[in-house]
């Protein structure tokens, strides 16, 4: 019998499956950062798992002798080929000491990084390479876990294209595995549009449906599911006629996806010769080298926080090495690092002692950093040291007023003069940009500007605060509602503020990632914008194919128009008439 | 240093077993062993990376070699590539 259920769609692609579900503890790849001192201990770890491994490919090979197959013996060879490849074990020793992480972490990073590589070449002896490649990291992935730590999770179907994974809840790091086994799709019980994992599989376009209550229970083990993540449904049992409209539907998607690659080389201009920019969000290596393939002009929002959520703070050195290897991966474009934006729903456990009663409200961002000078004058030292190896900015988060700039300049220039005096040469001009991302900020944007060398506008905070809704709540997220007149206002305001001190105004918040909202940024004046390397292509097409003029009329029109502002249909009509499509 | 160019004359490039065969041969010295072409550059000890090359037959690569047995290492592989890798014709 076929059945329906729903839940929020976060990724608009549709999958088509057997349903697995997911027990907790089969996903269990651990991830974790490294004190300082226990970094040795861990390529010393990982070399030894690759050791192992190269012995037991050899007792196989021994055993087929002289008489087994030739097929058998070639991929036993390549198998060991792989297995002492600098690029692979190597590699993720540079891994473990650069981003003190642990040896699977940095292994299954090194080995999604030359997949990556891999699927680029478009080669079928080369796929199966990759093939190759994946059980090699398998192997050693096991061979790890038999440190008691550490547990992989090996009753997980190694290959899963034809799986739609079932699962209360998921990690960005389950999801990291997931997508390395090429999932066809995923449903979770819990989690909201805006949700840490969300973002994730938006990133990696995997078509996933979050909040599907009970989806454990009412999901049997083996049955073919339709999940489509543009209306969040899960048709269950879905009869031929269905299942070949979304056959169809998903082939159609496909193409698509090829036909959006071609715009990637194209000039960032609109219809009428509007000039823009795309800009990339990144923190993890991989992001960087995507964001630079999907040719980005530089990173517009280097996120911090992932180097903080261990229990043991990174020191300068660990920060640097991070900063550093970014600045290298974009190579002469321009590096915009925000500095840690703590609290919230993200706060290391080293500072839980700053978690007040309301964390969305309390000691978070920049006021966070401004009440642990120590802490935050090494993130700055480590970032001013990075900027002599390219071009960098500094971002400061959740401002609220001017005077937290002058704090933050101050201490900027403390960090300088500092590394000055220890002979560093470094560049007066670093340019200093805040994120306008609370109310206060936005109302207050005409002196942000004139105190501010660049502004960036953070949409999910500020829609947040504006609306007074918690994203991450499943019972308002549906009331998150970028068109709201009031946040028109404000990002209009903000704009208008850039303009005027001629400051430059990046949006980097999700909304800019939108192909949709894209063009109501366009049509308020925006022209740069920052995003996850997956959204470049379908974003740059929107704007190339917009008519800058015509989407500013439409918004004109929308601010002046009550009843127009009533029909809710702006991102729509934006896309209809705001340019070619 | 010593750097020697390679044209791959044999029908598949360095494809599959050439690759293999090229890396085991490089692995054999001591020496750092480069591969250079079209602009990519990889470690002649690396399978991933000389498949990643995807040099077809006819292209033009550039080896690089430094260290105690450089010489050696770039003559044994220069003359890999210029007996097909064993390959029939």
């Amino acid at each position: 019998m076929s059945l329906a259920l729903t839940g929020i769609g976060v990724t608009s692609g549709i999958a088509l499956g057997k349903v697995h579900r997911l027990t907790p503890g089969e996903l269990s790849l651990p991830e974790y950062y490294l004190n300082a001192d226990a970094v040795e201990g861990e390529t010393e770890r990982l070399r030894r798992a690759a050791s192992r491994g190269q012995r037991f490919l050899t007792s196989v090979s021994e055993r087929i002798g002289e008489s087994g197959n030739e097929t058998a013996r070639e991929l036993l060879q390549a198998h060991r080929l792989i297995l002492r490849d600098p690029m692979l074990i190597e590699a993720s020793c540079e891994r473990i000491e650069q981003d003190r992480i642990n040896a699977e972490w940095a292994l299954a990073q090194q080995s999604e990084q030359l997949q990556d590589a891999f699927r680029r070449l478009d080669d079928d002896y080369l796929a199966q390479r990759r093939e190759d490649l994946e059980q090699v990291v398998q192997l050693i992935q096991r061979e790890l876990a038999d440190q008691p730590a550490a547990v992989l999770g090996s009753q997980i179907p190694h290959r899963l294209e034809d799986t739609v994974l079932v699962a209360v809840e998921l990690s960005p790091a389950d999801l990291t595995i997931l997508s390395q086994r090429r999932v066809a799709g995923l449903i979770t019980e819990h989690g909201g549009p805006w949700s840490h994992v969300a973002i994730l599989a938006r990133s990696l376009e995997i078509p996933m449906v979050v909040g599907v209550h009970h989806a454990i229970e009412l999901l049997e083990e083996g049955e073919s599911v339709v999940l489509d993540g543009h209306y969040g449904a899960v048709l269950v049992n879905p009869d031929d006629s269905l299942e070949r409209h979304y056959a169809e539907k998903q082939a159609a998607s496909q193409r698509h996806r090829v036909e959006l690659r071609q715009y990637l080389s194209r000039p960032c201009r609109t219809i009428d010769k509007q000039k823009f920019e795309i800009l990339g969000n990144a923190e993890l290596p991989i992001e960087f080298e995507r964001c630079v393939d999907a040719g980005v002009s530089g990173i517009g929002l280097m996120r911090t926080e992932y180097l903080f959520l261990d229990e043991q703070m990174p020191d300068e050195q660990a920060q640097f090495r991070a900063y550093r290897k970014a600045v290298q991966i974009l190579d002469g474009r321009p590096v915009t690092i925000r500095t840690l934006d703590a609290g919230g729903d993200k706060l290391p456990s080293a500072l839980a002692l700053t978690r007040g009663p309301n964390p969305a409200l309390g000691l978070r961002g920049l006021r966070l950093s401004l009440s642990v000078t120590d802490l935050f004058c090494q993130q700055l030292r480590a970032i001013l040291r990075a900027s002599t190896e390219g071009p960098v900015r500094i971002l400061l988060p959740m401002l609220t007023s001017v005077d937290e700039v002058a704090q933050a300049r101050q201490l900027i220039a403390q960090c300088r003069e500092s590394l000055r005096n220890e002979g560093l040469n470094l560049d007066p001009d670093l340019p200093i940009g805040g994120m306008i991302e609370t109310p206060a900020a936005a109302l207050n944007a005409e002196e942000m500007a004139a105190e501010l060398d660049f502004l960036s506008i953070g949409t999910n905070d500020l829609i947040q605060y504006v609306l007074a809704i918690d994203r991450q709540d499943e019972l308002v997220s549906h009331l998150y509602d970028p068109t709201q007149p009031g946040v028109i206002e404000l990002l209009e305001r903000i704009t208008a503020a850039g303009r005027r001190h001629e400051r430059p105004v990046t949006v980097c918040g999700e909304l800019a990632g939108d192909e949709r909202a894209a063009r109501l940024l366009l049509g308020l004046g925006l022209r740069q914008f920052s995003m996850p390397p997956a959204r470049v292509a379908a974003v740059k097409k929107s704007l190339i194919e917009a008519d800058s003029r015509a989407c500013r009329d439409i918004v004109t029109r929308f601010r002046a128009d009550a009843a127009w502002r009533r029909s809710h249909r702006l991102l729509e009509e934006l896309a209809e008439h705001g340019g070619k499509s | 240093m010593t750097r020697v160019p390679l044209k791959l004359i044999n029908r598949l490039g360095l494809h599959a077993r050439a690759a293999s065969k090229l890396v085991q041969a490089a692995s054999a010295y001591r020496s750092q062993l480069w591969l250079e072409h079209k602009g990519r550059r990889v470690n002649a000890k690396s399978i991933m990376g000389v498949l990643l090359l995807a040099a077809p037959c006819g292209s033009d690569l550039t080896l690089e070699a430094s260290g105690p047995d450089e010489t050696e290492a770039a003559n044994a592989i220069a003359r890999l590539v210029a007996e097909r890798f064993g390959e029939d014709e």
